[in-house]
């Protein structure tokens, strides 16, 4: 197979093919896969922050904390009547008694509907855009004259955090991935030197037969080529098979946070030029290796 | 007339050890055949390894096909090395590759395509007798066989120059006499031809090659041909 940038046939055998002997394919197919995982969990992780969770974050929840059955439930319908008729709200919706009721659960045990333990009114409202603190403060003045005890939480509030957290993983994921495509570079580096010192005598006759140091690069970084295609391939293809795995794993939550850290399809061609983009750098570590090294030879 | 190879002053010292050449002086003329002799030890592959440029000296000029070797970079020596046919004292043959294949080293490496190097190394190979042996790997070769397989790399493309260390010190006094032959062949078709050797014998052989001796890293010319315009060979028997 004659690869660009590489030796003919007949140049090439003058290092002889030690290809799949070698460590080498071995050690590029795990940092590839490795790499993959990475770039799929910054991937990831940005779509979820992008999708799931921005529109999350959109949302707020207005509770009224009124004693009295009657009043707050007028209050509840009247609060939801004027957010309707507001141009910033995209949706309103009256959480029934019986939910809200539900989510005491966890901490107060079955709360019976007679039970004098009041639960407050809610109402969950969507706005178009990411509500600031301003924003939901003007809202809560402005509805205080029609329920005075209420509350309005943005959920980007306490999102606020979550997304700290998808930030710090996002750049977690990318220096890790910067990390791994490093140690693949110095993996050739550390791969070629040990073959130019194997290959020493012959390289040495090939000067002095009149080959340029390009010539014995050409050599090399057809051999290093074939070793990182090798290791991509199968880098690749566990990597592929592990993502889909959780993949389907993710798309089995409940909707929520992580609802959205799936790997969205304009991630797909991305993560298949990673593989490209590790051959390409292989061979040019590998070239630069050996011309920074010959240099040292006459 | 313009020499092949000038060296002026030239003091050659590995690491720090003493001078293994010292205040060499001579001019190499195209066309002409040298022998260089001296006990082991003197020097004659320092001196040769200078000439097919494998070091650079520690001190002194050295002009090259009329262009100073010293300052050159590194980058044109490849070029220069492609016109200078080299016959290593321990072959240098490379181990993984058949006679053929190393005969046909220099063309592959000038960019020579396979068809038109086929018949030189074929009709090359025929001539150091190993036809039969063309698919042959060194380490099946005896010494003699690998050392006219070196041989026929040097000449194989022809060059301004042939530097040989030592060419015939592992064959029968025939070959000895064939491959000196073909020295004397491409002598004279115009390549100056440089020849390592402390076999007196040989030394006889060619009737107006020029004798240049090394002692203890010194030069001496004791046939004074070196201050002289080469004459024409005359190859005996």
């Amino acid at each position: 197979m004659q690869l660009p940038f590489t030796a003919n046939p007949h140049e090439r055998q003058l290092i002889p093919d030690g290809r799949f002997t070698g460590p080498m394919p071995w050690v590029m197919a795990i940092m590839l896969f490795l790499s993959l995982l990475a770039a799929a969990a910054a991937l990831a992780l940005a779509h979820s922050a992008n999708q799931g969770s921005m529109a999350l974050s959109r949302q707020a929840t207005v509770q009224i904390l009124e004693n009295d059955p009657d009043a707050r439930i007028a209050q509840q319908r009247a609060v939801a009547a004027s957010l309707r008729k507001r141009q910033d709200v995209h949706s309103v919706n009256i959480v029934p008694e019986s939910e809200a009721r539900a989510l005491l659960e966890p901490w107060l045990g079955e709360v019976a509907e007679e039970s004098e333990v009041p639960v407050p009114a809610l109402i969950d409202v969507e706005f178009k855009r990411v509500p600031d603190a301003d924003q939901l403060a003007a809202i809560r003045r402005a509805l205080a004259s029609t329920a005075p005890s209420i509350r309005i939480d943005g959920n980007a509030q306490w999102l606020k955090p979550w997304f700290e957290l998808v930030r710090s993983l996002l750049l977690v994921a990318l220096a890790i991935l910067l990390l791994l495509l490093f140690a693949t570079g110095a993996t050739v580096a550390l791969a070629v030197r040990g073959a130019l010192n194997t290959h020493k005598a012959t390289i040495e006759i090939i000067h002095m037969m009149g080959g340029t140091d390009v010539q014995v690069a050409r050599l090399f970084q057809r051999r290093v080529a074939l070793d990182a295609l090798f290791g991509s391939a199968l880098g690749l293809a566990l990597a592929i098979s592990v993502i889909l795995l959780l993949g389907e794993r993710v798309t089995a939550l409940e909707p929520g946070l992580l609802s959205g850290a799936s790997v969205p399809l304009y991630g797909w061609p991305l993560l298949l030029l990673i593989p490209l983009a590790v051959t390409a750098l292989s061979m040019a570590m590998a070239r630069w290796t050996v011309l920074s090294t010959l240099k040292k030879m006459l | 007339m313009q020499s092949v190879a000038e060296f002026d002053n030239v003091g050659l010292r590995y690491g720090t050890g003493a001078e293994t050449l010292t205040d060499v002086s001579f001019k190499l003329y195209p066309g002409s055949f040298y022998f260089l002799t001296g006990a082991s030890g003197a020097g004659k592959t320092s001196l040769l390894k200078l000439l097919y440029l494998a070091h650079r000296p520690s001190r002194g000029a050295i002009r090259m096909f009329g262009e100073d070797l010293v300052a050159m970079p590194r980058k044109r020596l490849p070029g220069f090395r492609r016109r200078i046919g080299v016959v290593f004292q321990d072959f240098r043959l490379v181990p993984h590759l058949s006679a053929f294949d190393n005969i046909a080293l220099p063309l592959r490496i000038a960019g020579i395509s396979e068809r038109d190097l086929e018949g030189p190394v074929n009709e090359m190979l025929d001539w150091i007798g190993l036809t039969e042996r063309a698919s042959a790997r060194p380490a099946t070769l005896s010494g003699g066989e690998q050392q006219r397989v070196a041989i026929a790399r040097a000449v194989i493309g022809r060059p301004e120059m042939l530097v040989a260390d030592e060419p015939t010190g592992n064959v029968d006094p025939d070959m000895a006499l064939r491959l000196l032959k073909l020295f004397a062949a491409l002598n004279r078709l115009g390549t100056t031809v440089v020849v390592a050797t402390h076999d007196i014998h040989l030394l006889q052989e060619i009737e107006g090659a020029q004798m240049m001796r090394l002692d203890k890293g010194r030069l001496s010319d004791p046939t004074g041909a070196l201050r002289h315009p080469p004459r024409p060979l005359v190859l005996r028997n």
